[in-house]
């Protein structure tokens, strides 16, 4: 095969799609998951006060969730009448189109929505024909294999595509991390750490598969990190403190400190510390906010959470140490020594160290109790690590390219003959790419 | 990781009125305290811990920023106490202090407060009775009275220092903590 088509990956998150190719090192789009349809958003099909005044469905489908989930139901082009992505935003500020994201906390909850999300990604932003390309598509760990054959169906039956493999974010994460000149042994153990907007996931991977009883999630992330700067700056009374500027000065100033009475004391010899950021409003005006503390405060909440939520106080470092605790004593050794971070909330300048050094106080601490309690054995002490690499933004995305570009690639896949001849339970099951024996 | 201690809760042979410390001051203020050495002319307004004449006042003012943030605090000892009462001292005074205030209106304000009525762990007004033990006596009551006056004044003083550096301010940095409240109590 000479001449292949490179592979579509497609990374669709809560709260982003990353679309592009295999082989490419970075995604040719990154848009919100959102779609925009006419009027009556989601369930709410009744008389919205955007509604057009003739109605845009048959009688018999507005009611019933299970009839509006099969377009070939539906007459007219109404069902073509949609946007996806930023457009889909701006459409849903206009009158006449309400947003709907297909996508809640990692898993396909509309597929009606999700499909029409899918045919716009591949016919008018990535422009593929589908059957000429292989699909790489990502999954949140422990979604049911339903949702797979679900996935599988559209993906073969209303787009006819070439083939279909469908990768754990996870692991694919941990792929990504292979571009660290840090990783040596390219391993598919690792325990990775995936913050993005909504939530926060701890996921043990043992050699490619994920050790779904450990996985733990912690309801802090990048929206509750933009809420603090937001609180901070108007404690202050900072002439802006809106959400968007909040966001701006998170992304923008951000770091973690190794020690937060340190930090103060260090802003108080240093002056120059204290930064200002303009603010531009759309009409022109501008206004200078100061930033300060929030610079360091910000993403302290990951490591002492009680700063920022009173009902959710276990600091991460502690909770990758559970989560290790709790899988199979003998991935433990592998868990530590490659901790995987991925996603926006992770890109905290120092934000890797801090977690290693907390996490290795954390076993230090444990195997010196060990040590004393067993009188007079020595350990040979365990090996902490965090990998920081320049992909962590979308590394899933990223890994998803990097395995997606590999010849042995479309062997693993489920081609379109597979599916036909055997139907979307094929699915369930995929041979482990980039695990031992390939490449 | 989670809020800090004090360093005090290592010194030993503390005396204890209740189970509050009387800790050495660096003071002029007369009182019961044990007075430590004055700072050389012109020091830095942030005395590194291991100078002799280091105190709990320029502890709970180091680490009040920090403090402040949290709601759950372990009380490992006596010294702890202090910890938190001055913490709680200082939001008081941060109350206090407006942002249009002069840096002499906020220093007569400060010293009011400092020098204001105030309750002792044991009266029906301190809110951290659960924590702290009354007096035993009147006499030890009367002596904790005058003890926690120097500890308010010394606070208020550098307090000052610090919200008005080099005599501009006040600082919104500071003032900025005013809301907060450490273990979601208050005086």
């Amino acid at each position: 095969m000479a001449s292949q088509t490179p592979a579509v990956v497609m990374d669709n998150g809560t709260g982003y799609s990353k679309l592009g190719f295999a082989g490419n090192d970075s995604p040719s789009f990154v848009f919100p998951t959102a779609i925009a349809t006419k009027a009556g958003a989601g369930s709410a099909a009744g008389s919205g006060p955007g509604r057009p005044p003739v109605a845009n469905k048959p009688s018999f489908l507005a009611g019933g969730a299970g009839a509006s989930s099969h377009l070939s139901g539906k007459r007219g082009t109404e069902d073509l009448d949609f946007f996806i992505g930023d457009e889909a935003l701006a459409a849903a500020n206009g009158p006449g189109y309400g947003i709907n994201y297909p996508i809640r906390h990692g898993q396909i909850e509309n597929w009606d929505h999700m499909e029409r999300f899918w045919s716009n990604s591949i016919f008018k932003y990535l422009r593929v024909e589908p059957e000429d390309h292989y699909f790489l598509l990502t999954e949140p760990p422990l979604n049911p294999p339903e949702n797979r054959e679900n996935t599988a169906e559209i993906m073969f039956e209303s787009f006819n595509c070439a083939g279909l493999y469908i990768a754990v974010q996870a692991v694919l994460a941990l792929a990504a991390s292979w571009t660290s000149s840090k990783v040596t042994d390219r391993s598919l153990t690792g325990t990775v750490i995936d913050s993005g907007d909504g939530v926060t996931h701890v996921i043990p991977v043992a050699e490619g598969y994920v050790i779904g009883s450990s996985i733990k999630s912690i309801p802090i992330a990048g929206r509750d990190i933009t809420y603090f700067v937001q609180s901070l700056l108007r404690d202050r009374g900072e002439p802006d403190s809106s959400l968007k500027t909040a966001e701006k000065v998170k992304e923008e100033y951000c770091y973690v400190s190794p020690d937060i009475v340190k930090e103060f004391a260090r802003y108080d010899r240093e002056p120059d510390r204290f930064l200002k950021h303009t603010v531009t409003a759309p009409n022109g005006r501008s206004v200078s906010i100061d930033v300060g503390y929030e610079r360091f405060l910000a993403p302290e909440i990951f490591f002492n959470p009680e700063i920022y939520s009173s009902d959710f106080l276990t600091p991460l470092p502690n909770v990758v140490d559970g989560v290790i605790q709790s899988s199979p004593i003998d991935v433990r050794r592998g868990l530590y020594k490659n901790i995987v971070l991925s996603g926006g909330s992770t890109l905290y300048k120092d934000f890797g160290r801090r977690l290693q050094r907390d996490i290795r106080h954390l076993v230090d601490a444990r195997i010196r109790a060990s040590e004393a309690r067993s009188g007079g054995a020595r350990s040979g002490g365990l090996d902490v690590a965090v990998v920081t690499h320049k992909r962590q933004r979308h590394g899933p995305w990223f890994g998803g390219s990097l395995l997606g570009q590999t010849p042995e690639f479309r062997s693993y896949c489920h081609t379109k003959a597979e599916y036909d001849e055997i139907g979307p339970s094929i699915v369930r099951r995929f041979a482990l790419l980039g695990g031992p024996g390939s490449s | 990781m989670p809020a800090y201690h004090s360093i005090f809760l290592e010194d030993r042979d503390v005396p204890v009125i209740g189970n509050f410390p009387v800790l050495p001051l660096r003071t002029r203020t007369r009182g019961p305290a044990y007075t430590l050495p004055p700072l050389p002319p012109n020091a830095d307004t942030e005395v590194p811990p291991d100078s002799e004449s280091y105190d709990c006042v320029d502890e709970i003012l180091s680490l009040f920023r920090a403090n402040v943030l949290f709601r759950n605090f372990e009380i490992n000892g006596p010294a702890d106490r202090m910890l938190i009462y001055g913490t709680l001292f200082i939001t008081e005074c941060l109350g206090k202090v407006k942002p249009a205030m002069t840096a002499r209106d906020a220093e007569k304000a400060l010293i009011n407060v400092a020098l204001d009525h105030f309750a002792i762990p044991g009266d029906v007004a301190f809110p951290l009775n659960q924590a702290f033990e009354a007096p035993r006596d009147r006499q030890d009551a009367e002596t904790l009275r005058q003890y926690l006056s120097q500890v308010r004044q010394e606070i208020a003083i550098r307090l000052h220092a610090r919200l008005y550096p080099g005599g501009v301010g006040p600082s919104k940095w500071w003032l900025s903590f005013t809301k907060r409240k450490f273990m979601g109590k208050s005086f």
